[in-house]
């Protein structure tokens, strides 16, 4: 158990290396070699659980979204402490979440869904590495849809690009 | 640096016209006699068809062939080819005549807009020896419902009926290349899944429902299988899956998200677009498997690639001006520009010609000649659409 919690930390550590500080590495390095691009990613999704994000059996309204930076996927030093009762509150047991991935409206709208899903990947990666069931974390991404603040402007955009956090009831 | 080089317009645009027409003056060279040109387009008159219905088909075959780009339109006396014929009685007889009286073309026709398109394409094949995109139809994302739907119209946007009513978010279609299939990305299950519909019976099915986000799933040149982004292993990945959602198999391993997967013409490889780099870059990769490689496009941020049928461009979504642009990189000179939309424009798509592209702009689809860089409005009025996608 330990073992494994302290191979997962480290698996978080580079993930958080590799999405954050090493993007101007990965940058320079991306046309040259494609054995670069082989990278063993996160773990698998359990199967559907039947529920709905915006459904009545989701409570989406128990956990802060988390928010991002213009066109990444790396959860801020800023917004982890965020993942704290997440994660504390899916080790007690029991219990499943969803996480939406959204994303503000620049860029197109396929683009933004897969950026979104990523998103939602990259906080249920952070979860487990702090000790919740991969088990118990569905993902969905809605990209450009349903943002929070309607507005065209730095500050709407900013609110849009947030991974909700959604409680199976 | 590379930015300003490729937004140079003039030159580029010459020489992008002079390797696009290359093709076109080795076959006029064949019949140099009879083929009277303006500049480097064939003169070309269009005489009102007699009949009822005439003036209404003559309409608009003049907007199919002007829009075509191969002609010059002109009057009979000047014309290297003159179009006639008759529409009465729901069809269209249609002939096409040489300087020196020769019947080039002459057919039957259904009547109406659909014949009226077919009868153009015939033309274009017939006298500059290209596909036409008259008779494509296009699907696209419309918002008139107070929800995103799919909608299917004409090219010209005349036509437009409503695809999908859901009443959830329907979003990203794709057609196959005949048009017999439509898959578009729904979330009535309330996740991301693939729904294919075969367009002539108007059958449903929901094929590609992994967990996580299935999207973006683009027929394979022919229909058989689809590209999709899928991220059930805990990544958006690149995916090739049947068309039923069977026999999924992963094409990449990345710490990004890929999206945006397009299909060389003969099937062989996938253009697609991952963020593992940082901002996203393009990709090619064997629909079979393999080594992803990067496609140096010279340009910082490149997405949602499209990849001609003739084999020989990718056009994609690229940022600047303040907004997002459409870009062309020409992959057998290596050289990528950007392409005059005035304002900020995405997701461009290849007609059936490799010659047009459409994309969306404010919330309406615009059709765009490659070659002389004139865009036209062509789809709007069904709230705010997006995602344009077209029939080759």
């Amino acid at each position: 158990m330990t073992a494994r919690t302290l191979s997962t930390l480290g698996i978080a550590v580079l993930l958080a290396l590799g999405t954050g500080g090493c993007s101007k590495f990965k940058k320079k390095d991306a046309g040259a070699a494609t054995g670069d691009y082989d990278f063993v990613s996160g773990s698998p999704l359990p199967e559907r659980s039947g529920a709905s994000f915006f459904a009545g059996n989701v409570d989406r309204s128990m956990f802060q979204p988390v928010y991002f930076g213009y066109d990444s996927y790396a959860v801020e030093p800023g917004e982890r402490s965020k993942l704290d009762p997440i994660a504390s509150f899916l080790r007690g047991g029991g219990k499943s979440i969803i996480l939406a991935g959204f994303t503000d409206e620049r860029g197109t709208p396929e683009y933004n869904r897969a950026l979104g899903e990523r998103r939602a990947q990259a906080v249920r990666e952070e979860l487990i590495s702090m000790g919740a069931g991969a088990a118990d974390i569905q993902t969905v991404s809605f990209g450009e849809e349903m943002p929070a603040d309607a507005g065209g402007d730095e500050s709407a955009h900013a609110k849009n690009r947030r991974v909700e956090i959604g409680v199976i009831k | 640096m590379t930015l300003s080089r490729f937004s140079a317009p003039g030159a580029l645009a010459l020489a992008a016209f002079a390797i696009a027409c290359a093709p076109f003056r080795a076959s006029a060279q064949e019949a140099p006699v009879i083929t009277i040109r303006k500049g480097d387009q064939i003169a070309l008159a269009v005489g009102t068809l007699g009949g009822a219905e005439g003036n209404a088909v003559t309409a608009i075959l003049q907007n199919d062939l002007s829009l075509a780009g191969w002609f010059a339109m002109v009057d009979a006396a000047r014309a290297g080819y003159t179009v006639g014929g008759t529409a009465q009685g729901g069809q269209i007889q249609g002939t096409v005549t040489d300087r020196n009286g020769g019947v080039v073309l002459s057919r039957t026709y259904p009547g109406g807009r659909r014949g009226a398109h077919q009868f153009a394409d015939d033309i274009v094949e017939t006298v500059a020896g290209k596909k036409g995109i008259a008779s494509s139809r296009v699907a696209f994302v419309g918002t008139r419902s107070g929800r995103k739907e799919i909608y299917i119209a004409d090219y010209d946007g005349s036509g437009i009926s409503q695809l999908t009513n859901d009443g959830s978010i329907s979003v990203g279609p794709n057609l196959s290349a005949d048009g017999s299939r439509l898959s578009y990305t729904g979330y009535k299950s309330g996740y991301a899944d693939i729904y294919v519909i075969d367009t002539g019976s108007g059958s449903r099915n929901r094929a590609v429902k992994f967990p996580g986000t299935n999207t973006g799933g683009a027929f394979s040149p022919d229909g058989g299988r689809m590209a999709a982004t899928v991220s059930r292993d805990g990544n958006p990945e690149l995916y090739v899956v049947g068309t039923d959602g069977g026999g999924a198999r992963r094409l990449t391993r990345s710490r990004g998200a890929e999206s945006g997967g397009s299909w060389s013409p003969d099937g062989s490889e996938i253009v697609f677009s991952s963020d593992d780099g940082g901002a996203p870059q393009l990709y090619r990769i064997s629909s079979g498997g393999g080594a992803p490689r990067r496609i140096a496009t010279g340009l910082g941020y490149a997405s949602d690639p499209n990849w001609s049928p003739d084999g020989t461009k990718i056009a994609f979504t690229t940022r600047g001006g303040g907004g997002f642009q459409v870009a062309v990189h020409d992959l057998q000179t290596g050289q990528t520009r950007t392409l005059p939309t005035g304002g900020s424009a995405e997701d461009p798509v290849w007609g059936a010609n490799s010659r047009h592209l459409i994309y969306a702009q404010n919330g309406a689809v615009y059709l765009l000649d490659s070659v002389t860089g004139r865009n036209l409005k062509v789809i709007e009025g069904v709230g705010r659409i997006s995602e344009p996608t077209w029939t080759r």
